[in-house]
């Protein structure tokens, strides 16, 4: 075989999109200085967990790792999907971080993907498997993914440090997804949620979502909060509760806000050793909380909340090479970064304006014709 | 995280993709190094480190941020018990004016 030609890429900063984007544009990736400085250099558990993902799921991948864990070559295979995967996400990142490329991956594959997930179900890091299942599913639907074969079940719940939740998911593939023409906001005409909590008293649900409706009160009458109260097995390996709330609008966009709390993870009470003992937030306090990040995203606009920027300009720019245009409110970190990787590894440049009327700024593309050639054809 | 606030910079193409063309075409030049000259560089005072990255154009900035998608927003929370922050968005709620929210989504028509 020859030699490789290799993207040349630094740090581990967008380590899963870098990843996703070089797997779908088949472009081998060479990673270097990741960490090279910090105290525990190299690669984290969570990225090497993410790294043997890739292997499982797809076929002739390769992954070198140096010594130090500070260099990665990355060669892309093809995307396979299957049946009975079963991977554990480990207790670094919560199931959300590998949820977030899995979706995207998923839908290039040669089969459809079933998989079972295990590790973090909720965190205040990443969304959680509520917002997945409330919000994001809702958004690829938006491109054109079938709702037959779309799904993500919650089987048992798993907090930080110990973790213990299970999830399984299941995403069909495409062919090639559906442009979008996304400006419409709309108008909320409803707020749903779930709470749960595990390995505490249910009562903590009570208090969040008590607190969470006496802020939407002046607001809308239409707001339902689910509970979801896990014991026994179902309820992971570590105490915890937290809250996952979406708002629907007439035009059909879902906008979310999700959090929760338990004690934090062995690796971060090293470092900040006064955190150890500090009590968790009261349920009263983060049910107000996350209210107050629903309002906040609702304030700025778009069709979708900061949190999914990313994933929608993914989409975007893995259309057919049809026009595509969206509204989101401010622009992201993530969106920035994920705008720039589209460039970097797919040549595409969205055309962005500020719509200075409503403080939102509207972003057009054309797809890069991105089609599923891993598919089998019947 | 920081957030970029779309009024003030008029140019938001140049403020996405303004330094990360440099990256990428410096970034592009090489790509098939040896393991060997590996090697050579395995210890390198910080300062060199921190020269070459200057000189590449990669500026101070971090290159191995947190991999996150969700900004910690929690800092910048305003209380909603406010009833002049309730009216502000109250036109986004069906409970609202609609004929305000129409005009919301055509103006950028």
């Amino acid at each position: 075989m020859g030699k490789t030609a290799y993207k040349r890429l630094k740090g581990s900063q967008n380590f899963r999109q870098r990843l996703l984007l070089a797997t779908l544009s088949s472009t081998p990736i060479l990673i270097d200085d990741i960490r090279t400085e910090e105290t525990w250099p190299g690669l984290q558990k969570h990225e090497v967990s993410f790294l043997r993902l890739l292997e499982r799921i797809s076929d002739d991948c390769a992954v070198e790792i140096n010594e130090t864990g500070t260099k990665l070559k990355y060669k892309p295979g093809t995307v396979m999907g299957g049946k009975h995967i079963v991977h554990d996400c480990g207790v670094n990142r919560s199931i959300g971080y590998f949820l977030e490329p899995l979706l995207v991956l998923g839908l290039f594959g040669k089969k459809p993907l079933t998989i079972r997930l295990k590790g973090i179900t909720n965190d205040s890091k990443d969304s959680s498997v509520d917002t997945f299942r409330s919000t994001t599913l809702h958004i690829l639907k938006r491109f054109g993914v079938p709702s037959e074969g779309l799904d993500l079940k919650i089987e048992s719940r798993g907090v930080p440090p110990n973790g213990g939740g299970e999830v399984v998911l299941s995403v069909p593939i495409v062919q090639s997804l559906m442009a979008v023409n996304w400006t419409d906001e709309g108008m909320v005409k409803r707020i749903r949620g779930v709470s749960f909590s595990a390995r505490v008293s249910s009562q903590f649900e009570n208090s969040m979502i008590h607190a969470a409706r006496g802020i939407f009160n002046r607001l809308l009458p239409d707001v339902h909060i689910f509970t979801d109260h896990k014991s026994g097995q179902q309820a992971g390996n570590s105490p915890g509760y937290g809250i996952s709330l979406v708002a629907e609008t007439t035009s059909g966009c879902f906008i979310s806000a999700d959090t929760a709390v338990s004690y934090s993870r062995a690796e971060e009470t090293t470092e900040f050793a006064d955190d150890e003992k500090k009590d968790l937030m009261p349920p009263g306090d983060i049910g107000e909380q996350i209210a107050s990040v629903l309002l906040g995203e609702i304030e700025q606009g778009g069709v979708v909340d900061s949190t999914h920027q990313g994933l929608l300009f993914l989409l975007c720019a893995l259309c057919p090479s049809d026009f595509s245009k969206v509204r989101v409110g401010k622009l992201s970190q993530y969106g920035i970064d994920t705008l720039r990787n589209i460039w970097d590894f797919l040549g595409l440049k969205f055309d962005i304006k500020p719509d200075p009327n409503t403080g939102t700024v509207i972003l057009r593309c054309i797809g890069s014709g991105m089609k599923n050639l891993s598919r089998k054809v019947s | 995280a920081e957030r970029t606030n779309s009024k003030k910079s008029p140019s938001l193409m140049q403020l996405v993709y303004g330094k990360s063309i440099l990256n990428s075409a410096s970034a592009n030049k090489d790509s098939s190094e040896d393991e060997e000259s590996d090697e050579d560089d395995f210890f390198k005072p910080k300062e060199e480190v921190e020269k070459k990255r200057v000189s590449e154009g990669l500026g101070g900035g971090n290159v191995n941020t947190d991999d996150c998608s969700k900004s910690p927003n929690f800092v910048d929370l305003k209380c909603w018990e406010e009833k002049d922050l309730i009216e502000n968005i109250r036109d986004r709620f069906v409970t609202g004016d609609w004929s305000k929210a129409a005009l919301r989504n055509q103006a950028s028509e």
